[in-house]
């Protein structure tokens, strides 16, 4: 079968209004901005990043979200009363897990679908220096090559019995982190000696094979975003 | 067209790595440059892709010239639009997470218009047969496959001069089938090859002319005919692999040396699948002898690595039970009683010093007992040094110090020779044999038919599940 390259696979969003997204999201998630004036806006923005985890068919990841959701809403209901110390500790964390799970899964997101490429273009088109652009994206390459790597130091680790709870658990944290360290800033260095063997520099003109563009999905987000801005301004500056 | 004229150099702070070479290679020839680890043949390619010195830092005298262009003169990206290079490690090459976006890659850079690439990427691909492999995630492809693409990538762009720094380290007999398809191809279409590599054999129909260098200079230049009919013996003695490109699991081996009737390990239930997906393997029974080397052979993807982290019982969903005796051992068990050396073994030191190393897996520290077991694996002068200072062949030695001090009997290796020279590999295998001798099982997975041919008493070749069969491994 022969083989052809269709240029025009990309993902729900544009990497420009994923990125609006994330700002907005940190902003009034995890930022808190506005308060309970925000509260529909607020609403919408922990929800979304579940629903593009449905979009991209992570069925399993997008139903354990929700179940903490879910289940972090009622155990704070439960707890609006005067509370005992253990009590009051929990309650904390949960707020801080309900804060900040919306934004990280919406950073997962954007990190597994957008292709380093789409990114560079998206931000060169945004006049985003490429000072700035390359080794924000190198970051993205970076985080499957962190997971690797950790995996098989963990593995090492069990073998070894060190583990945590076991024997040397206060030292695991660092005997984790030297190999880490060691084997990422190796892969680092042959990572950008092979990208600069193929041409990548600062400050030079690319071309991008996949055709980006702004679809319906990216207006209705980017709508979103703005509404939520507006409102917000509204409330700090008329009522 | 590449010549040097009088080069030298020499990394920042180390000993001069090149020493006077004058070298010409013309249009369309395919070079091999080979010679022992350290003889400087990755400094010199490195010369000619610019990396040297505009990435590696140290002194460069002389000049190198690239189709008429001098390299220091001109930048890494100007150099790039003519010379492509294939590294060796493919976990390090990708600067893109799909495979697509990789071919792509290298002429985006060059600014080429999308049209120009898209049909460039469609000739190549279809070429080369590997549509299966488009659209997919790096972190997902064998190491063989990575190859594959690196190749494919640099075969995309519109370069003359290809550069290969030991492209098959990591290669089985079938990728470097593929690798020589690669090579094949590029002379077909008149690109200048340079190859710096100690695995050879596998060259010999494509190469023009091959040379020989040793602590830094050029001491021999072969032709294509003469190096072929070089002894395994005279290879050997100038530290290169005499390796034919072979099937293992079609070498004979010498049974003499087995120790006969032995005692065998029984693995049984040993099936994995990732995700449900189909099972990578399903062995329902399979015997180890005990107290041997026995080498698990098979092609690249077909499961061997993941073959290992079940045995040692690293993966919750694999239920194998390993007999040993009379005992059987479940995955907790085989996770406490076997110890497997990683083929990136600088994922498993951990500690400040070796010593430190081999007494954190001591039952209950003893320092004499620890500096004997390093005394026995001629490790005693480097107790106080840094693990990750070490070389390759010590820090393996290291990670066995530290399986014998937690009294484990079954010590594993997932490919302990890959991209190591004659000499580097010879060690490995006495260190392999002199852990028999004391008494302990060897299984090792790898692809190196000279290291199966001097130190593994057993093969069990090793196949993926294909239309969902069952295979009674048994030898």
């Amino acid at each position: 079968m022969e083989y052809r390259l269709d240029r025009n696979v990309h993902s729900l969003l544009d990497p420009r209004t994923k990125l609006l997204l994330l700002f907005t999201s940190s902003v009034f998630v995890v930022g808190n901005a506005g308060e309970r004036w925000m509260v529909v806006f607020y609403w919408i923005l922990v929800y979304l990043p579940v629903l593009l985890l449905l979009v991209e068919k992570e069925w399993v990841t997008a139903a354990v979200a929700g179940a903490i959701y879910v289940g972090c809403y009622f155990a704070q209901r439960a707890l609006q009363h005067d509370l005992t110390a253990v009590e009051s500790a929990l309650a904390l964390l949960l707020y801080v897990i309900t804060k900040i799970l919306p934004t990280v899964i919406l950073a997962r997101y954007i990190v597994r679908t957008t292709k380093v490429s789409e990114f560079l273009t998206a931000m060169r088109r945004m006049h985003v220096t490429d000072k700035l652009t390359i080794p924000i994206s190198v970051i993205f390459r970076f985080f499957p090559t962190v997971a690797e790597e950790s995996r098989s130091i963990n593995d090492a680790m069990r073998m070894r019995g060190i583990e945590m709870g076991a024997k040397k658990a206060t030292e695991a944290v660092e005997y984790r982190l030297v190999p880490l360290i060691a084997s990422c800033s190796i892969i680092g260095e042959e990572l950008s000696a092979a990208a600069m063997t193929r041409g990548l520099d600062v400050g030079k003109k690319r071309s991008c094979i996949w055709n980006i563009r702004f679809g319906w999905f990216d207006r209705i987000i980017m709508a979103l975003c703005a509404a939520c801005f507006i409102w917000w301004g509204i409330g700090r500056f008329y009522v | 067209m590449i010549s040097f004229e009088n080069v030298s150099f020499q990394y920042t702070g180390e000993q001069e790595c090149l020493k006077n070479i004058n070298l010409t290679v013309n249009d369309g020839d395919v070079v091999l440059v080979c010679g022992p680890s350290g003889c400087g043949k990755s400094t010199l390619v490195r010369c000619v892709n610019g990396l040297i010195p505009h990435f590696y830092r140290g002194e460069l005298t002389g000049t190198v010239t690239v189709n008429g262009t001098c390299v220091a003169q001109t930048t890494l990206r100007k150099i790039s639009r003519h010379v492509g290079t294939v590294f060796q490690n493919p976990r390090s090459q990708f600067f893109n997470v799909d495979t697509t976006s990789e071919l792509a890659f290298g002429c985006e850079n060059f600014g080429l218009p999308p049209e120009e690439i898209e049909q460039r990427i469609n000739s190549v691909v279809n070429r080369h047969e590997i549509g299966y492999l488009m659209d997919r995630s790096i972190f997902r492809l064998s190491g063989g496959e990575k190859q594959k693409i690196a190749c494919a990538s640099i075969a995309v762009e519109p370069v003359d001069v290809i550069i290969l720094d030991e492209p098959s380290a990591n290669l089985d007999y079938q990728g470097i089938r593929e690798l020589q398809k690669m090579i094949a191809a590029w002379k077909e279409d008149h690109k200048t090859v340079l190859i710096a590599e100690h695995r050879i054999a596998y060259l010999f129909p494509y190469i023009t002319r091959a040379l020989l260098m040793k602590d830094g200079g050029i001491v021999r230049e072969y032709s294509a005919d003469e190096i072929r009919e070089l002894s395994e013996e005279k290879l050997h003695s100038l530290g290169l692999r005499a390796e034919q490109a072979e099937d293992p699991s079609e070498i004979r081996i010498d049974t003499d040396m087995r120790r006969g009737n032995t005692d065998t390990l029984v693995l049984s239930n040993m099936k994995y699948s990732y995700r449900k997906e189909k099972p990578v393997f399903d062995i329902p029974r399979m015997e180890i002898p005990a107290g041997e080397i026995v080498g698990i052979v098979g092609a690249n993807g077909a499961g061997k690595s993941t073959f290992l982290r079940c045995l040692c019982g690293m993966e919750k969903s694999c239920k194998a039970t390993l007999k040993v005796g009379d005992e059987l051992w479940n995955n907790k068990q085989r996770r406490r009683n076997l110890y497997l050396v990683m083929q990136d073994v600088n994922h498993q030191l951990f500690t400040d010093s070796v010593l430190e190393e081999v007494m954190i897996s001591q039952e209950n520290e003893n320092r004499e007992e620890a500096l004997e077991i390093l005394r026995s694996l001629d490790l005693e002068a480097y107790a106080d040094k840094h693990p990750l200072a070490l070389s390759g062949g010590q820090k393996q030695r290291v990670a066995v110090a530290s399986a014998i001090a937690s009294g484990r009997n079954v010590i594993l290796f997932d490919e302990p020779t890959s991209g190591l020279d004659y000499s580097h590999m010879l060690q490995v295998s006495e260190l392999l044999k002199k852990l028999r001798e004391n008494g302990r099982t060897v299984i090792l997975v790898t692809h190196d038919t000279e290291l199966i041919k001097t130190a593994c008493t057993y093969i069990i070749p090793f196949a993926g599940i294909k239309h969902g069969e069952k295979k009674e491994m048994i030898i």
